[in-house]
């Protein structure tokens, strides 16, 4: 009796359709994922059952250190391909594949299957995109508004951070357009290349890309987040699990040595001034003997502040716009000790055409410190062109 | 008259230059190269500087035991290190220098009950090139070991034998036993050995020269399966990388010679200093000709000195004993607390915390100086104090 009851109540929720997600109580189309990754615009242009996508991204770069000009040059950021294919009513699969700097680096940085059960419980597996902070989860660069990524996602977090997983999200409507989301997965984690792979001390995106678990140990990770209306939202996120292999055919071979990470995050629209932050703290468990050397405790944040102008001022293109934009970028590698730490300064002036294509001039003035917190001196002048496709 | 447009435009310039970062005067910094340099030659300095500032993870060969991950991670921008960079040298198993680090599976070393042991402080590393090119003979013309001239202060050699390995045409490889000059006693005579072996022992880094692991002989627990990394785990070309730098790395500039340096001057050589801190002495040839036949003001006689009970170590080294350290150059000093977050760290292990304190801690054959510096009135102090901390 027990098993036929939750088999009607499985083929119940199955029944949902999976676009739910994406569709918060009372809101059509509202993205689960405000630019997330079935928040992309051409994704809407289907091939068969399958829509694709993708974006393209091009910088021009002049960075000086100390009087120095290290950058002067340009690169084909990025050419990132993306399909998203809605298999039934409940199920789908979206993928992305990167191409950095040309063909230097190649990888999956997305590719999963949802299961719809029901807007408040879905499943997912496959290579997630892990839910730890909300730039990871939308980091697409023509949404972004600086050429480069806030360095607390390029340095602390790794940002694209994708990892083999399984596990649920869904949507908890609050009553008009108030609502809480949640991510919760399993995934395979970091491995001990954040620390074996990386001379300069602990650098938790060097234990990214553990495809195949090398420790048996699976790690959680997981964000809710509250948003009381579009443009509004705060999210909280963790990371928690095993990084290094502490056994060996069932044999204890080490401690086991986990890395924990908590991000919040959070968004709103202030006087017509958009605000974006988030701030990461990292807590690395280090054998004694690299203790001084590698850190144990890590730490960031951006602020990002936008304000948009100059809507229709180019005649030709009257969906175009200005939008002038401020960053504030703090990394601390070793919260411990006084140096091995950057902090920068980024303003930014673009115009977007078109809402999916945007070039960004920005300049960066910033400092970094090493272990012994003697301070070098960066800055640098970047332009790029990103456009979705 | 300049007009308002050109002050405009020169503030303009002005502000621009900052806002796309200057750089620091060369005679500020400790890791820039000596005047004169050739094309090649300065080619060669960026590479060894990018070689000497490579971190090493485990995956790229460090350890199974180490001390830090780089050169430039014990020696601050090239200078003298903090006293957490501190070596640890002792007799007894697992010696001579203590490992006190090492990568997942293998085991750092600890120290022996009872041994003996000897802090060293990271030296700074510009000038060592300068240091090289001085002849044996301008050296031991300074040496009086027997103190033949009564005036308390000796100056010897501390003759040693390169190894091996250590290929005969490297300068102060000669043939049979040669001037130590380099080491906190003195106890090393090439450059070669001095890096082969910081990447050996510091870095646990075997190369074309010393190509089998440094391991802990304190445990039973294979290295090899820790450290994977196939040996030699760098070739000759990156030791000798790390030498041209090093080699042609620049002292920084002295302080302007004001008035109250120049009379400290007179006092630094009045009280004694000079006997040991030679001011200057001269280059000899050298394949690098910017090094060669010039005056090095380095403050120094590279001779072991007995510095007394104080400061003893009570652990020979080479033929140095356990009272004697090789007179350290005093250039440098003037910058000295740019690049160790505004501390000062002096003497062999660091413990003094400023020149005065250095000074006062001498003894042994420098008691007397020590005794004249302590007696000077309050001005002389202060513009000797001036003086050595503006070289």
């Amino acid at each position: 009796m027990t098993a036929r009851l939750w088999l009607a109540v499985s083929l119940t929720l199955v029944a949902a359709p999976v676009a739910a997600q994406d569709t918060a109580q009372g809101r059509p189309g509202r993205p689960f994922v405000e630019g997330g990754q079935y928040d992309r615009p051409f994704l809407a242009h289907l091939l068969g059952r399958t829509a694709v996508g993708g974006y393209a991204e091009a910088h021009a770069r002049w960075v000086r250190a100390d009087g120095v000009t290290e950058e002067a040059g340009f690169s084909a950021k990025r050419w990132n391909l993306f399909t998203a294919t809605q298999v039934s009513d409940f199920v789908r699969i979206g993928a992305e594949l990167e191409f950095e700097n040309g063909t230097d680096e190649i990888r999956l940085e997305y590719a999963a299957i949802d299961v719809g059960i029901h807007p408040v419980f879905s499943l997912r597996a496959g290579m997630l995109l892990s839910p730890l902070g909300k730039f990871n989860l939308a980091h697409d660069s023509p949404r972004n508004e600086f050429t480069d990524r806030p360095l607390i996602a390029i340095e602390l977090l790794g940002v694209a951070l994708s990892e083999p997983g399984l596990g649920a999200f869904g949507l908890v409507g609050l009553g008009g357009p108030a609502r809480v989301t949640y991510e919760l997965y399993a995934v395979n984690g970091f491995s001990d290349g954040l620390l074996t792979s990386s001379g300069e001390g602990t650098r938790i995106p060097l234990g990214r890309d553990n495809v195949e678990d090398n420790n048996a140990s699976p790690a959680l990770v997981g964000r809710v987040a509250y948003s009381p209306k579009v443009g509004y939202e705060i999210g909280v996120s963790g990371h928690r699990g095993a990084w290094n292999q502490f056994s060996l055919d069932g044999k204890q071979v080490d401690d086991r040595r986990n890395l924990a990470i908590w991000v919040v995050d959070g968004e709103a629209v202030v006087a017509g001034v958009k605000l974006q932050g988030e701030a990461a703290l990292a807590r690395i468990d280090i054998p004694p003997a690299l203790r001084g050397i590698y850190a144990e405790r890590q730490g960031g944040l951006y602020l990002q502040a936008l304000r948009p102008f100059g809507a229709g001022w180019v005649r030709t293109m009257p969906q175009s716009e200005f939008a002038g934009a401020v960053r504030l970028d703090l990394v601390d590698f070793d919260r411990d000790i006084a140096g091995d730490n950057v902090l920068r300064v980024g303003l930014g002036l673009n115009f977007r055409p078109t809402r999916d294509t945007v070039l960004k001039l920005n300049y960066i003035r910033g400092a970094s410190r090493d272990r012994f917190n003697n301070r070098s001196d960066q800055a640098g002048l970047l332009f790029s062109v990103a456009t979705y496709f | 008259m300049p007009t308002p447009r050109f002050w405009a435009a020169l503030a303009v310039v002005t502000a621009c230059s900052d806002a796309f970062t200057s750089s620091p005067d060369p005679g500020d910094v400790l890791d820039g190269p000596i005047d004169g340099l050739t094309p090649d030659e300065l080619a060669a300095f960026v590479e060894g500087d990018r070689q000497f500032g490579r971190p090493f993870a485990p995956a790229d060969g460090l350890g199974p035991i180490f001390n830090n991950v780089s050169c430039a991670a014990c020696h601050s921008a090239d200078g003298r290190g903090r006293p957490e960079n501190v070596l640890f040298r002792f007799n007894g198993l697992g010696g001579p220098q203590l490992q006190d680090r090492a990568i997942p599976g293998a085991v750092p070393e600890i120290l022996p009950a009872g041994a003996a042991v000897s802090g060293r402080l990271p030296p700074p590393v510009f000038g060592v090139g300068l240091i090289e090119a001085i002849p044996e003979a301008t050296i031991l013309a300074l040496a009086d070991s027997l103190d033949a001239d009564g005036d308390g202060i000796s100056g010897r050699p501390n003759w040693v034998t390169p190894p091996p390995w250590v290929p005969s045409d490297e300068p102060g490889a000669e043939p049979g036993p040669r001037l130590g000059r380099f080491s906190r006693k003195g106890q090393v005579s090439t450059l070669l050995q001095q890096v082969t072996e910081a990447y050996h022992q510091d870095i646990g880094v075997t190369s074309d020269f010393l190509p089998v692991e440094n391991t802990n002989p304190q445990t039973s627990r294979a290295a090899e399966a820790a450290d994977r990394v196939p040996d030699p785990e760098i070739p000759a070309a990156t030791i000798r990388s790390v030498l041209a730098y090093i080699r042609t790395l620049a002292p920084p500039a002295p302080g302007a010679d004001t008035p109250e340096r120049q009379r400290g001057r007179v006092v630094f050589h009045s009280v004694g200093c000079a006997s040991c801190h030679v001011p200057v002495l001269m280059t000899g040839p050298s394949s690098i000709p910017a090094l060669a036949n010039r005056p090095v003001y380095l403050y120094s006689d590279l001779l072991l000195h007995d510095m007394g009970s104080g400061l003893a170590d009570d652990r020979p080294d080479g033929s140095a004993s356990g009272v004697e350290w090789k007179t350290p150059p005093l250039w440098g000093l003037r910058v000295m607390r740019d690049f160790l977050n505004g501390d000062a760290f002096l003497l062999h292990d660091g413990r003094a915390r400023s020149i005065e304190e250095a000074i006062l801690l001498h003894g042994g054959e420098a008691q007397g100086a020590r005794d004249r510096f302590a007696a000077l009135t309050p001005a002389d102090r202060t513009a000797v104090l001036d003086f050595i901390g503006s070289r």
